[in-house]
């Protein structure tokens, strides 16, 4: 008995295609390439074949962040969040690899901040001002700025609400805004009025009319001076013959100071005289003192001599 | 018995109508594990087996290749093109791309691939249901539905796999073009893109999700045709065999992919 499936095998299939076991091996290497390929494609798209560093960002706040999205400077991908991660003390840690081929961007001086707009996605970015610094060292820890618009509406609300509120209480009616402008009015109310601008800032036309009478009273009283003081026979012109007495006085004075100059000359001479005289003294006195010297000696010696001589003893008690 | 008749039946019917649709699910997901032991077994691989195969691969997926590329890449083009004009206006052209490689390379290609094969293979299969072996209840006839279902089950799992990738890569050119045009410097930024999309989790979840399609479209239809040869097609049915399971598991296994990946 013939095996029925050796029969089938052997037996071509009628109207079949020519060529159809290398069609479907075509296409299935065909199918196994493509998705090889699309699985080294998506590999090296996810950064499995790149040499990266490692960049720790600590952010208070890591909401938004998630593993695959990208780290950019001035608009470029240089990074990729690999793991989001709560540290010990509460503060996420975002694991950052940056490719080393784009790690020359980062510098040691760069700032890291997370932003999140109303529309999109968080978006971690990166500045970098002094190109010149160090680089920024594999598995660098980094605090990272918030940008937050959804963040900052809160604030921006309370902050108008108070300027609001400020703002209504300066336009109240009893507002210290309106008294102040009440007061400006009453001001050049007065301002207006007979006096001017005296009588506002006196107070009112009495006032004003008060400090004119005094203006006009001060007025004589300074016609009255000048007439008392440069007027004829007035105090100037005494003052004027007194001053061209006191000049002849002076005068007199100088010359008088003169002739005391010169007494004063011939006093230091009698001076020099006494001091030449002194010197002269001195020699003297020391002649007398040896001429008596001599002459005590000489007592001296007669007294030792015969017969004037006695015997010197000493008799002790 | 289908499920609109059980809804239609006696209460003390339903026992009955719950077991027997039971063991139709059961008797479908054994033709599956059948399918794949034979695919993983060496020994299937006889030359018999090899050109069968071959000619359902060829049946299935090269004759049909080129027409759906063809098909795929125009509706694809217009899709591409209404994504990326609508998130230009809308000034979220950075989304544009990521969206375009989300919808239409992640969901709705391998799904399309998946419908288009199901809708051959229940052509093919309707076509072998009037073959002379037809109510021949030998061991030749045996033996020969049994290598063809084997046959077919595997060329349809590759037709689904081939459909999909090939068409996928060819969106993924189409959008580059549609959004850099034949520049080479927007390259990298779309790397980067299609980095993003494919995330680990994602990348394996459409991978995962095309085997599966591949196999439910390869093994329902099939399973549905043992069954019309066991005990016969229905009076009031003229619908393809298994199209509306095909249809229920095509559902779940895409609806579970999106929770997957989006919950």
């Amino acid at each position: 008995m013939t095996d029925p499936a050796t029969d089938l095998a052997t037996k071509p299939a009628p109207g079949a295609p020519p060529h159809i076991e290398v069609k479907a091996v075509i296409l299935l290497v065909l199918m196994t390439s493509l998705i090889v390929a699309f699985l080294l494609y998506v590999m090296h798209a996810r950064g499995v074949f790149e040499v990266t560093q490692r960049l720790v960002l600590v952010a208070d706040d890591s909401e938004g962040v998630i593993p695959g999205m990208d780290m950019t400077f001035a608009g470029f991908a240089v990074g990729r969040v690999r793991l989001v991660e709560l540290a010990p003390d509460g503060k996420a840690r975002i694991l950052v690899d940056v490719p080393r081929k784009d790690a020359g961007w980062l510098r040691v001086s760069s700032v890291f901040t997370i932003e999140r707009g109303l529309v999109g996605d968080t978006r971690i970015k990166a500045y970098t001002g002094i190109l010149s610094d160090p680089p920024l060292q594999d598995g660098a820890t980094r605090t990272v700025l918030r940008g937050d618009t959804g963040a900052e509406i809160p604030k921006l609300v309370a902050s108008a609400r108070t300027l609001l509120e400020n703002l209504e209480a300066m336009t109240r009616m009893d507002s210290s805004l309106n008294a102040s402008l009440a007061n400006v009015q009453a001001a050049t109310g007065r301002l207006s009025g007979r006096y001017g601008l005296l009588g506002g800032a006196l107070g009112g036309d009495e006032q004003a009319r008060k400090a004119m009478l005094a203006l006009d009273r001060v007025n004589a009283l300074l016609a009255s001076a000048d007439r008392r003081v440069f007027g004829k026979s007035g105090i100037a012109d005494d003052t004027q013959a007194a001053v061209v007495q006191l000049n002849v006085v002076l005068q007199d004075a100088s010359a008088s100071l003169k002739k005391l100059d010169a007494v004063l000359a011939e006093a230091q001479a009698v001076g020099n005289n006494a001091r030449i005289a002194t010197d002269d003294l001195g020699v003297l006195r020391a002649e007398v003192d040896s001429s008596l010297r001599k002459a005590s000696r000489l007592v001296d010696e007669i007294n030792r001599k015969w017969p004037f001589a006695h015997k010197s003893e000493l008799k002790l008690p | 018995m289908p499920i609109n008749s059980f809804l239609y039946s006696k209460p003390r019917h339903w026992g009955g109508a719950l077991a027997h649709y039971g063991a139709s699910w059961w008797r479908m997901l054994l033709l599956g594990a059948i399918a794949l032991v034979l695919a993983f077994s060496p020994s299937t691989y006889t030359r018999a087996y090899r050109r069968d195969t071959a000619r359902q691969i060829y049946l299935g997926a090269w004759q049909v290749l080129p027409w759906f590329t063809v098909l795929s890449a125009l509706i694809s083009l217009v899709i591409i093109r209404i994504v990326l004009v609508t998130a230009l206006s809308y000034g979220l052209s950075r989304f544009g791309l990521e969206m375009v490689v989300r919808v239409l390379v992640l969901e709705l290609i391998p799904l399309a691939a998946a419908m288009f094969v199901a809708l051959r293979a229940g052509m093919a299969f309707n076509a072998a249901a009037l073959d002379p072996f037809a109510g021949d209840t030998s061991l030749q006839a045996a033996w020969q539905l049994q290598r063809e279902l084997a046959a077919q089950v595997s060329a349809n799992a590759v037709a689904v796999l081939s459909l999909a990738i090939v068409s996928s890569v060819l969106v993924l050119v189409l959008a580059y073009l549609n959004v850099y045009g034949l520049s080479p410097w927007g390259l990298n930024d779309y790397t980067r893109t299609v980095g993003r999309v494919f995330e680990p989790t994602v990348a394996i979840g459409f991978g995962l999700k095309t085997l599966m399609f591949g196999l439910a479209v390869a093994v329902i239809p099939a399973a549905a045709m043992m069954e019309i040869r066991r005990f016969g097609r229905g009076a009031a049915s003229t619908m393809q065999p298994g199209a509306v399971r095909l249809l229920f598991v095509l559902t779940v296994i895409e609806a579970a992919s999106l929770a997957v990946k989006y919950f």
